[in-house]
């Protein structure tokens, strides 16, 4: 058996049956890192239990019947929450500015060729346009 | 007498020792009022794939035209500071900037291969040496000084792309004419955000447009890439997700060309070069890293752009 750390739990929990439970016993005698868990677990589930239980002020809790919203209401609700985040985002993109138009290639190379033609190595050896509707010539 | 007797000979036995007083600066200086037309092949091994090009160009002076020839499409014309790309109903798309040629120091040494034979003509063979690297290897044409061949290297001394003239002819023909149209102008700013030095390269010059683009230009004096910003998305046709260090980027390899884009805090992020692969990781380390948004930021994002 390997290290069984989610049966520790369990058997803490008083969720192993009488096979189960004799087994991990069993398992727990002999292997020293799984009895330390055993009792690191012990440890701290007692020391949650010692803590002091805390009376709630009483205008913490709601008075009165709770308000259950029915499916077909939420669902409403749903698609009206929807509907706004649809307007929302339609108004932005109707009213906010024109985004930049990207970059294309042409427009680097368009520059980059003004630049290169003034560099001392000018030629046909340096320069290398391209052709087409922003295609690479390939 | 016999001194010249000795003098021929040195010229017969050792035709190169002419040729090649011709430097590299005296070649180049040479190119900017060459006259040709060419048809170039660029061929890329990337981590990507293959990636290859065929064009026709045809360059008057510091005029240079260049058209596919493997896709129906456009003629692009370049000129010192100025890009245009004509369509079928005129010119789609022009930048241009003003000032003077870029002036750097190259981070090379310049190491001659001697004289070359090259489609028939006399030309000058160069090799670029970094930290005792060869990454780049160049054959120019000794009457116009046109760049016929040039391959760069990776560290590992791997061919990463190799751009060849296949076809080459020397000839007075019409600058290429483009009616500009008023278009967007790269301005010269100081950005001082950006770093001096990235990964041995040297920060060249720095750029703004109308439109808040702004663009860096790097170069070692061989390599050399831009790093954008842009308060708008940066859409890379084709691009693939990569990761360095953990940080993600799109990249898209082109014939020549390689390109990320990432977005950082409040703007996109771009670099466009012709780096070999092994040197975009210590580039992209030097700048601002990618940023991780959440659902809500990028559905934002989506919708509003980066701010």
């Amino acid at each position: 058996m390997k290290h069984p750390s989610a049966l520790i739990s369990a058997l803490l929990d008083g969720e192993l049956n009488a096979i189960e439970s004799a087994q991990l016993h069993g398992h727990l005698a002999s292997c020293g890192r799984c009895s330390a868990e055993l009792q690191d677990v012990q440890r701290v589930r007692a020391a949650i239990r010692s803590l002091p239980v805390l009376d709630l002020p009483p205008d913490l809790m709601f008075e009165g019947e709770p308000n259950v919203v029915p499916f077909r209401r939420r669902r409403y609700l749903i698609a009206s929450a929807a509907a706004v985040v649809a307007v929302i985002v339609t108004v932005a993109t109707l009213f906010a500015p024109e985004p930049p138009p990207s970059t294309s290639y042409d427009d680097l190379a368009r520059s980059l060729g003004a630049v290169v033609s003034r560099d001392p190595a000018f030629g046909p050896g340096k320069v290398l346009p391209v052709w087409g509707d922003g295609g690479v010539q390939q | 007498m016999r001194r010249l007797t000795v003098l021929v000979v040195i010229l017969t036995l050792f035709p190169s020792v002419a040729a090649s007083a011709t430097t590299l600066e005296e070649l180049l200086e040479r190119s900017r009022t060459a006259a040709y037309t060419a048809e170039q092949m660029i061929s890329c091994s990337t981590p990507d794939g293959f990636r290859g090009v065929l064009a026709r160009i045809s360059q008057q002076g510091s005029s240079l035209s260049i058209t596919s020839m493997t896709e129906a499409g456009n003629e692009i014309a370049i000129g010192p500071g100025v890009w245009a790309r004509s369509g079928a109903g005129g010119v789609v798309q022009e930048t241009t900037l003003g000032g003077e040629m870029i002036e750097f120091v190259s981070q090379y040494e310049v190491e001659e291969v001697g004289s070359r034979w090259f489609m028939g003509r006399d030309a000058s063979g160069y090799r670029l040496i970094r930290d005792g690297v060869i990454r780049g290897e160049m054959v120019l044409d000794d009457e116009t000084g046109a760049m016929v061949r040039m391959t760069s290297f990776d560290n590992k001394g791997s061919s990463y792309c190799d751009r060849r003239f296949i076809t080459f002819e020397p000839v007075e023909l019409e600058a290429p004419e483009f009616e500009l149209p008023e278009g967007p102008t790269l301005v010269l700013e100081e950005l001082a955000e950006m770093p001096a030095e990235v990964a041995g390269f040297t920060r060249v010059d720095s750029y703004i447009d109308n439109g808040g683009l702004t663009l860096t230009y790097y170069s070692d004096g061989f390599f050399s890439f831009a790093i954008f910003r842009t308060p708008s998305r940066v859409e890379l046709p084709e691009s693939l997700p990569v990761e360095f260090d953990g940080f993600r980027y799109e990249r898209v390899f082109t014939a020549g060309q390689v390109s990320y884009a990432w977005e950082v805090r409040d703007q996109a992020m771009a670099m466009v070069g012709d780096l070999p692969p092994d040197l975009h990781q210590a580039v992209l380390e030097a700048m601002p890293r990618p940023v991780d948004f959440g659902f809500v930021q990028r559905l934002w994002r989506n919708l509003f752009g980066p701010r």
